[in-house]
């Protein structure tokens, strides 16, 4: 007896998720521009939001979508705030170096 | 077992490293085809292994034939993400995430994620890439005259990426670290998998048929409705993420408006130019001191 092959499994989803979410991590810590880092942290929302939209088809419980439109919100949020950050931030140093603000760590 | 997740972890962490941009030899070819041969090699080892799982054949399928689907935008998420991180221009970098936002709302569309396919499109390609756009064009370097102390911007001609976006930031750690992360997080994923290999996503027909049987059929899926009198209350999927977030999440949706009120004005106070220190030559540059951050509110 077999399945046909016509047949995906969540874990399918969680491990687009998982990569795309890892993808991101590494990119925040290894990319030094500001700019790429914050896109990095879009990344991984795009990675948690596929696991809950894949959550959300095969449980069958449609509030897994309806956090993505709140996620969507504070990706929105986070993405004004952090890119008028980086603009302040270039006009003080002139370059987008994050280690021209490691001062900052202490 | 799942060695092979674990094999394809291990040199999927080779081949991002090699493609992370360093100074020195230049791996980045070689990696793209380890990493492109890896995921090949893992997509095949996913559908032979789910293939070969057996038993109930009549509750599995998610669509129909949306599986090739899935192989192909996942394939295509997960490459761009690869080259979100590992492009030396930021312009090249978001442009890569557009299509990394593409290809998950293809993945929502295998999922029958109709209105967060589209919300995604519009919200994410459009708008938020859009700000990130501006914010590089504003940020670029063309015409600026070299910074005094910022040394790090070193021969970087005219039309080149500067050497922070050239050279990554301890790549070597920073990737193992990470695939240690996927490999745990993919040991979770698929532990329930591994302990009942015939434990696909029921077909919607199946869950019609032998779950709920005493609901009508269009609430679950508008395809599956048998006869027209079960299909009198038909909702498609932007219906439904409707009625749950008016019915279920009121005040959620109340405190999101807020928040985003509240970065509105945000991003416009942290990002306002000050007129009289605008007039100079530097801008805030020349501004020292607390009194002449734009921070402290007009004076």
């Amino acid at each position: 007896m077999n399945v046909p092959i016509d047949s995906l499994t969540l874990s399918h989803f969680l491990l687009t998720g998982a990569v795309l979410f890892v993808l991101g991590l590494v990119g925040f810590v290894t990319r030094r521009n500001l700019i790429v880092m914050f896109l990095c942290t879009e990344m991984m929302f795009q990675g948690v939001v596929v696991s809950m939209v894949a959550f959300s088809r095969f449980h069958l419980n449609v509030t897994g979508q309806t956090f993505v439109i709140f996620a969507l919100t504070i990706a929105a949020a986070e993405a004004a705030l952090a890119l008028g950050l980086v603009v302040l931030l270039y006009r003080r140093k002139r370059t987008l170096d994050a280690e021209a603000w490691a001062s900052m760590q202490g | 077992m799942d060695y092979a997740l674990y094999i394809a972890t291990v040199i999927g962490a080779a081949a991002l490293f090699m493609m992370m941009p360093r100074r020195g030899v230049r791996t980045g070819r070689i990696g793209a085809i380890l990493g492109g041969a890896t995921l090949g090699g893992l997509w095949l080892y996913l559908s032979r292994s789910f293939e070969a799982g057996g038993g109930a054949s009549s509750m599995a399928g998610l669509g129909d034939g949306a599986t090739p689907y899935y192989y192909v935008f996942s394939a295509l998420a997960i490459g761009s993400a690869v080259r979100v991180i590992t492009h030396t221009k930021p312009v090249y970098a978001a442009l890569w995430f557009v299509m990394v936002v593409l290809a998950s709302s293809g993945l929502f569309l295998v999922l029958g994620a109709e209105f967060m396919a589209f919300a995604m499109v519009i919200i994410y390609g459009g708008a938020i890439l859009v700000t990130y756009v501006f914010v590089i064009m504003l940020a670029s370097h063309a015409g600026d005259p070299p910074p005094e102390g910022a040394a790090s911007r070193a021969g970087a001609g005219p039309g080149e990426s500067p050497d922070y976006d050239k050279l990554a930031r301890e790549p070597a750690a920073a990737v193992a670290v990470g695939f240690v992360l996927l490999a745990v997080l993919l040991n979770v994923a698929f532990e329930p998998m591994r302990r009942n290999p015939a434990a696909e996503a029921p077909s919607d027909a199946a869950i019609v048929r032998d779950v709920l049987t005493e609901r009508p059929a269009g609430i679950i899926a508008p395809g599956a409705a048998s006869d027209a009198a079960d299909a009198a209350p038909v909702l498609d999927n932007a219906e439904r993420v409707g009625l749950d977030l008016f019915q279920s999440h009121p005040l959620g949706l109340e405190l999101a408006g807020v928040i985003l009120l509240v970065s509105l004005v945000g991003a416009v106070v942290i990002a306002r130019q000050r007129a009289d220190a605008a007039d100079g030559d530097g801008g805030l540059r020349g501004a020292g001191g607390p009194s002449g951050t734009p921070l402290n509110g007009g004076t």
